[in-house]
């Protein structure tokens, strides 16, 4: 049995911070001197950002064990692999970088920061993994390990919200473990490769798409795909928003990860193509996205809100997936790029003015912009490229989405796709843009009665701006930055993705 | 002369890049909204000078002044559609600016149309680009061109994978929805909802932009899908026709019952664009007859300038107005303008310009266009709707000089009842020298140019025409000739007539509507006349139709089926799934009960007390002894007992477990008398 066979280098990026995670949980102790801890977080993220860097350029594969004769668990790197764990570690980085002031506020930190590396390794492991079992597994671990930054407050509702998102996650992974199963028989192999390596399941052809079914809906439960969304508007607000941030933007994206390893990795497009598995994915990704929306649209909690927001946008990315379609392709992945940084920064947002002004609801926002000129720029700038108004970045993933539907031949879907997600962004504008327009414009009437209904003074009573940590402002700042500067130059990215989609498909 | 297109690729920037262009039309636009942005920009200095944020003011100014004339340079609908945006959202910042309750609905509603419009147009782009492969003016024109004469599937491969089927289907499609989205910021009927809400609240000299400009933004998409795609379609020019019309005369008809004096001009703007679309599908109309089209397009073209300007100047004089006063409405300012020579003037040439009034320029631009109307009625297959048409065009002309007569009598000519001498002491200092002189560089160019009509506005059509498709000089036409004129003597008639009829008849009352109209001078003065409000205040578009429907109707039925799929859907799959699959397993369970309970009525129903042995049975007793002596003593009881332990051992599991043993033991007992015969059988042989 061979083991730790070819770039060893892959295995650092996955140990060394659930290493780090680990040492910090056991040792409270010695831990308990907070700049210590912040230094070592922060060193290990910055670390573990060329660790990553590193191991994707050093490339090629690892064996890390042989679980049975024919199932070998591997670490690899490809295009996919690259983007995701660039991605994962940049963000991972910037929001640890805003915890430092903001978990000031929050008890037990160890233990918040213990798990936050631990995730971080098992993510990377997720992005690297080259076969189907050895995703899955780091999949369930990501699951166990993610749960304690949901639990972290526990009060009533957080330990309520965990244990939802572990069953739900677990439901769906067990769902997906079936499909596992049957995949296993019918393709032999599960190696990732680009383009499928299912040869067909001759007179099982039937049983082969269930499979593909079981495992989208499963997968589909971490991206928050209906039916299984559920956990995602109780997870997202009673999780610290630092957790928010990184649940909603990439934790939710290992659910796409896992689905698009199984369709365009081992199933491959082709086999699922104008089937009725393809039909009822796409009609479950547009009951999502408008269904997000809209319930976005109606929820006056910032957090919640955004957290449906999140069920509508993931969709987004799973709808491109499923259009099976080159353009549409590059849009889902530049989607998940985009969402990630629009998200993480509008989580930051909220969590920063929750932490200056105490207010959760956004009819408590009023007068913000005067208070907090910056963060709600920021907000803004976000929130226009989320609805995907140019030169923002969501309009690029946007675009590449939708003339990737029209183009894909899928009959009533193809138009019908552009019009829900256009739709979608009309809500979603709706629901973003109150808060900078009664931010920056609070009007007079603040306070008064209107209709024999108080209109809520929010901040406009106070006066003087109030002031953030800069540990806070300038991970949101560079994320916003981040939503602007692809929507100007998403040139380098799309020619990347674009040479990943020609793989595929 | 000016023909020559120049332009500029910036490629790969917001992912397709940006492509820019300069012919003759972009670049008249290019400088009359660079001219126009300077004087309101002098203006806004004294305007602006007793707000606060001016800072945020001045910055959402130049940054759309940009964006604007980034949407005018462009040369592929990507680029049009990304200034577009941006100029929606940093103009909005001018309509909220005040923060005042009625400027932040107002300011809503602007969004709302913005955003909706450019998700709309966006769409359209979708289609269209999946069509053409391409969103370059040229490119799209040449495919639509192609579809549109073949009206088939178009060769270079473009329409192999067409989304809606029909290429031509698509293109129509495409083209609406273009069409809405820059009619929604041109301020077309029945998007024009926006344009007196807006222009009302926001700082006038941000108005005479608004509706000077950046409707014009939205022209230019018009003009680029009408002339551009639809060049020479029949049916499409009927269509731009049809919408030009109604807008032309829904708007004056707005603007004549309107009381408040920036309303009035808005709803003026929405019934000028009417006559600029108008004129855009006449050309399209005469093209497609074979005729020439150059009329109608050099009409619309010069009445988008002249717009342009006598919008400007109109909301600098009410700039003035309402710098002084803090009020619009037509009751609290009348009689502001009396002893005032010089706002007079200005007043008076937008008035005469926009009026139509001969030797201004707006004379011009309507001449033209009222001759494309007439052209066409002569080969039209239906020449009777066309001379209803252009009487539609000379009402609604009459229309324009009636409101503007409103306009000028309540400024200038009559008195205020309580603060006339007030006003009248106001005549040297109601406005500061450098915005007398950019309003007066302004005003001064109308007569200018409608004086010079041959040597000004020609060559101005001359440079813009082809950028509508049009290539030829077309014939000249002698503006003062007395056909001509008689077109705009019939429309100053009407005017003139709708004055006096509805103005001073209907639409003006005694006291009690001062009263209601807060005039401060009702009560205490001599009851005067005074300026109704007739237009029903149900008969708005905006409350009756598109605010209850996208407020309410949408987010309701939406919300509902949402919130139902969200938090019962998955509840009730899962009590579902739970109750069937506990109903089953409690059948599997007792599947075994039910045979023991078949066999104790049928083959063990003789020995009843077997079920009660478990109860009974102790520590101290054995099995046997137990039985016997339960069978010696309470025999008589055992049927009734029975008969309720029945129902409680059939929820106990361990019945199953005793019966079988029983039932084992039975069989062992058989078994055993079996061996016993068979062992009797065999010694006896």
């Amino acid at each position: 049995m061979d083991v730790m066979e070819g770039n060893v280098g892959l295995l650092f990026p996955v140990v060394l911070p659930v290493a780090a995670g680990v040492s910090v949980l056991l040792h409270k102790g010695f831990w308990r001197n907070r700049g210590r801890l912040m230094a070592m977080v922060l060193g290990t993220l910055l670390l573990e950002a060329g660790l990553v860097f590193l191991a994707l350029s050093g490339g090629g594969s690892l064996l890390l064990w042989q679980l049975t004769k024919e199932v070998p668990l591997v670490l690899a790197v490809d295009g996919v692999s690259r983007l995701f764990a660039l991605l994962t570690a940049a963000v991972w980085l910037l929001v640890g970088i805003y915890s430092v002031s903001y978990m000031k506020h929050e008890r037990e930190e160890h233990r918040f920061f213990g798990f936050y590396l631990i995730v971080l390794g098992v993510l990377i492991g997720l992005d690297f993994s080259a076969n189907l079992v050895t995703m899955y597994i780091f999949y369930e671990l990501m699951t166990l390990t993610s749960l304690p930054l949901v639990l972290h407050e526990r009060t009533k509702e957080a330990v309520a919200a965990g244990l939802k998102y572990l069953f739900y996650s677990v439901a769906g992974a067990f769902l997906a473990l079936f499909g596992i199963f049957f995949l296993l028989e019918a393709c032999g192999s599960q190696v990732f490769t680009p383009g499928g390596v299912t040869v067909g399941a001759p007179g099982q052809e039937g049983l082969l798409l269930a499979a593909v079914f079981c495992i989208l809906a499963g997968f589909g439960a971490k991206a928050g795909m209906f039916p299984l969304h559920g956990w995602l508007p109780t997870a997202h607000p009673v999780a610290p928003a630092p957790a928010s941030a990184v649940l909603s933007g990439v934790i939710t994206k290992s659910g796409v990860l896992a689905v698009l390893r199984v369709v365009y990795y081992v199933v491959g497009p082709q086999i699922l193509r104008g089937t009725w598995v393809q039909h009822v994915w796409i009609l479950l990704t547009l009951v999502t996205v408008f269904m997000g929306s809209m319930l976005a649209y109606k929820e006056p909690v910032l957090k919640k809100r955004l957290a449906y927001s999140t069920v509508s946008q993931v969709s987004y990315v799973l709808f491109g997936l499923s259009m099976l379609q080159p353009q549409a392709f590059v849009g889902a992945l530049a989607h998940v790029v985009f969402h990630s940084l629009i998200k993480n920064a509008l989580f930051l947002c909220a969590g920063g003015i929750i932490v200056a002004t105490g207010s959760t609801r956004v009819a408590q926002m009023r007068g913000l912009g005067e208070k907090m000129p910056l963060l709600l720029g920021c907000y803004t700038v976000a929130s226009l490229a989320l609805v995907g108004i140019p030169p923002m970045s969501g309009f690029v993933s946007k675009w590449y989405l939708s003339l990737g539907a029209l183009a894909s031949g899928t009959g009533t879907w193809a138009w019908m796709g552009p019009v829900v997600l256009l739709v979608s962004a009309l809500l979603t504008a709706g629901y973003l843009l109150p808060l900078t327009i009664q931010g920056f414009f609070p009007g007079a009437e603040a306070g008064k009665e209107e209709n024999g209904e108080k209109i809520p003074e929010g901040l406009t009573g106070q006066t003087g701006k109030i002031r953030i940590s800069a540990w806070m402002m300038v991970p949101v700042f560079v994320l916003a930055l981040g939503a602007l500067w692809f929507g100007c130059f998403p040139g380098a990215l799309i020619a990347m993705l674009e040479k990943i989609a020609s793989g595929v498909l | 002369m000016g023909t020559e297109v120049r332009s500029l690729e910036i490629p790969g920037l917001c992912g397709q890049g940006l492509y820019f262009a300069v012919d003759g039309f972009r670049l008249v636009y290019l400088v009359i909204a660079a001219f126009m942005w300077g004087v309101s920009g002098i203006f806004s200095l004294e305007y602006m000078a007793h707000y606060g944020k001016r800072k945020r003011y001045y910055l959402f100014f130049w940054v759309t002044f940009l964006a604007t004339a980034g949407v005018f340079l462009s040369a592929d609908f990507m680029t049009t559609f990304i200034f577009f945006e941006i100029m929606s959202f940093t103009s909005y910042v001018w309509v909220a600016f005040d923060e005042k309750e009625e400027s932040l609905r107002a300011a809503e509603t602007y969004l709302a149309v913005a955003v909706i419009g450019g998700m709309v147009m966006l769409m359209g782009l979708f289609l269209l680009y999946d069509l053409c492969q391409s969103l370059a003016f040229g490119r799209v024109a040449e495919v639509a061109e192609e579809i549109l004469a073949g009206g088939g599937v178009s060769q270079k491969g473009a329409g192999a994978a067409c989304a809606l089927g029909s290429p031509r289907r698509q293109l129509y499609v495409a083209g609406g929805l273009l069409l809405f989205g820059f009619g929604a910021k041109a301020g077309c009927f029945p998007l024009h909802i926006w344009l007196p809400k807006a222009h009302p609240v926001a700082p006038a000299p941000a108005s005479a932009l608004l509706s000077g400009i950046l409707t014009k933004a939205g022209v230019f998409g018009i003009i680029v899908v009408s002339c551009g795609m639809f060049r020479q379609d029949p049916a499409w020019g009927l269509g731009m026709a049809l919408l030009g019309l109604t807008t032309m005369f829904v708007g004056a008809l707005l603007a004549l019952f309107s009381v408040n004096l920036k309303r009035t001009l808005a709803c003026s703007s929405v019934s000028q664009i009417g006559f600029i679309v108008t004129g855009i599908g006449m050309g399209g109309l005469l093209r497609a007859a074979g005729e020439d089209g150059g009329l109608a397009v050099r009409g619309a073209l010069l009445h988008m300038v002249n717009h342009s300007l006598f919008k400007l100047v109109l909301f600098l004089c009410a700039a003035a107005v309402f710098m002084n006063l803090h009020q619009l409405g037509l009751n609290e300012i009348r009689g502001f303008g009396r002893k005032k020579p010089f706002l007079m003037f200005c007043f008076m040439m937008g008035a005469l310009g926009i009026g139509g009034v001969p030797l201004w320029s707006g004379y011009v631009s309507k001449t033209l266009l009222h001759e494309s109307i007439v052209e066409y009625a002569s080969v039209a297959a239906c020449p009777a709707f066309w001379h209803g048409a252009e009487w539609v065009f000379l009402i609604s002309g009459g229309m324009t000089v009636a409101y503007m007569a409103k306009l000028f009598f309540a400024l200038f000519v009559e008195r205020h009842p309580a603060r006339q001498a007030e006003f009248d002491a106001m005549s040297g200092r109601y406005m500061r020298i450098p915005s007398g002189l950019a309003l007066a560089s302004a005003a001064i160019l109308l007569p200018l140019l409608g004086m010079t009509a041959h040597g000004s506005m020609d060559p101005l059509a001359d440079m813009g025409q082809a950028f509508f498709g049009q290539a030829g000089q077309g014939h000249k036409i002698a503006y003062f000739s007395a056909a001509n004129l008689k077109g705009s003597l019939i429309s100053l008639a009407i005017g003139l007539l709708l004055y006096v009829a509805v103005v001073r008849g209907l639409l003006m009352g005694r006291e009690d509507g001062g009263r209601r109209h807060g005039l401060p001078g009702a009560g205490t003065g001599e009851p005067g006349l005074c300026y109704l409000d007739r237009w029903p205040s149900w008969l708005d578009l905006e409350q009756l139709l598109y605010r209850p429907l996208l407020l309410v109707v949408l987010p309701g039925i939406g919300g509902a089926v949402c919130g139902f799929l969200d938090r019962f859907l998955v509840p009730a799959a899962v009590t579902v799934f739970l109750s069937v699959s506990a109903v089953l397993c409690r059948a599997m369970d007792q599947m075994a009960d039910f045979v023991v309970r078949a066999a104790r009525r049928t083959t063990h129903s003789q020995i009843p007390w077997v079920a009660d042995s478990r109860r009974q049975k102790t520590a101290s007793e054995g099995f046997f002894p137990a039985i016997i002596r339960r069978v010696r003593t309470k025999r008589d009881e055992l049927g009734k007992r029975l008969l309720g332990m029945e129902e409680a051992l059939q929820r106990n599991g361990r019945l199953v477990e005793e019966s079988f043993s029983f039932g084992l033991m039975l069989f062992a007992v058989g078994l055993c008398l079996t061996l016993g015969y068979l062992l009797m059988v065999f010694v006896r042989q």
